[in-house]
């Protein structure tokens, strides 16, 4: 009776001991790991919808032809006060992970064109790739109703965790760039994706 | 793309003035609590400034007047904003040679409304101001 008594209050000590210690480590690498837990899961991740858009060259970008690289896709516009917070960040991260495997792409939304983004690239110094948006490709990422409004897409071209509507913190795309990074030694798989399902339509990715 | 509002114009009631007269009308003007739109003369060049402006008409618009802005930090920067309750006024004047018929004045208010964490685009509402000349 007593060594039943013993053992049925081993269990909670213990439990009540691992708790402890898992919430101990999870202060060190919480924001780390809440991106980590934050991504979907690689079999969950829908399609990010493929655009073609041109840069202030009249160069087209493609997204689909990003494949292999993390993706930032950043939708903002010059008047936007908050956008304009995060461009030193993007450009911080433009520096330090291009040769990892990073690409940022900001698509401004102004209706003035290029006539507004031009200027305001110089000033700013933005060092990553710039396209002039449209409704179209804001309607394929779900209207994009409010900026910043930014995407984080991993190496396979899907879509890995909820879109940042509004100014997130830097370290939470730090964390998550960071995240998606880690998976190249996996990217490998994407040969077993046909790429008509990667790159898909809006109803897919929202869905 | 259609968005909310997060300003609304107080529709101005009709003003009867006699021909040659000036006065001044106060346009009120309401932001949505949590949101603000850039003062008419915003701290960075690339920010969108309210700006209400009147077409040609039965009256003169000679200058509109702005009130006081506030100042509110956004992360690191200052920025020039109005909140809550605006009222823009304009000066006046009716024409000589206006009709005495009623008729309106139109005017466009453009503004571009943020909260603290994102920026809505730039939208133009029109005002309608009905106008009667003795």
């Amino acid at each position: 009776m007593n060594l039943r008594r013993r053992r049925s209050l081993a269990f909670p000590l213990a439990l009540a001991t691992l708790l402890a210690l898992t919430s101990a480590c999870n202060k060190t690498t919480s924001t780390r790991a809440e991106a980590q837990s934050q991504s979907k899961p690689t079999g969950e991740r829908k399609p990010a919808p493929d655009f073609t858009l041109q840069d202030a060259n009249g160069n087209s970008l493609k997204l689909s032809d990003l494949r292999g690289k993390v993706v930032v896709l950043n939708f903002w516009a010059t008047w936007c006060g908050p956008c304009a917070l995060e461009i030193p960040w993007f450009i911080e991260f433009e520096q330090q992970y291009k040769s990892k495997g990073l690409e940022i792409v900001g698509i401004s939304m102004d209706e003035d064109g290029w006539k507004a983004i031009k200027p305001y690239v110089a000033a700013k110094k933005v060092n990553y790739r710039v396209v002039l948006g449209n409704d179209a490709v804001g309607t394929l990422y779900g209207g994009v109703d409010s900026l910043p409004t930014t995407f984080i897409i991993d190496r396979q071209g899907r879509l890995a965790f909820p879109p940042h509507v509004g100014l997130p913190g830097k370290n939470e795309y730090l964390n998550e760039i960071q995240t998606l990074l880690d998976e190249k030694q996996h990217a490998d798989s994407r040969a077993f994706i046909p790429g008509d399902l990667l790159f898909g339509s809006a109803a897919a990715a929202h869905r | 793309m259609a968005q909310p509002q997060r300003l609304t114009v107080e529709p101005p009631t009709q003003v009867t003035v006699k021909r040659g007269e000036e006065f001044s009308h106060k346009l009120t003007i309401s932001i949505q609590p949590g949101f603000h739109v850039n003062s008419n003369k915003p701290r960075d060049e690339f920010l969108i400034p309210l700006q209400l402006t009147w077409s040609p008409g039965p009256l003169i618009a000679e200058s509109v007047s702005y009130p006081q802005p506030e100042d509110i930090k956004v992360g690191a920067d200052t920025l020039s904003v109005f909140t809550g309750k605006v009222v823009l006024v304009t000066k006046f004047r009716a024409g000589n040679q206006a009709s005495a018929l009623p008729s309106s004045l139109t005017g466009k208010l453009h503004y571009q409304a943020c909260n603290n964490q994102m920026c809505f685009r730039p939208v133009t509402v029109d005002v309608r101001l009905p106008v009667v000349i003795q």
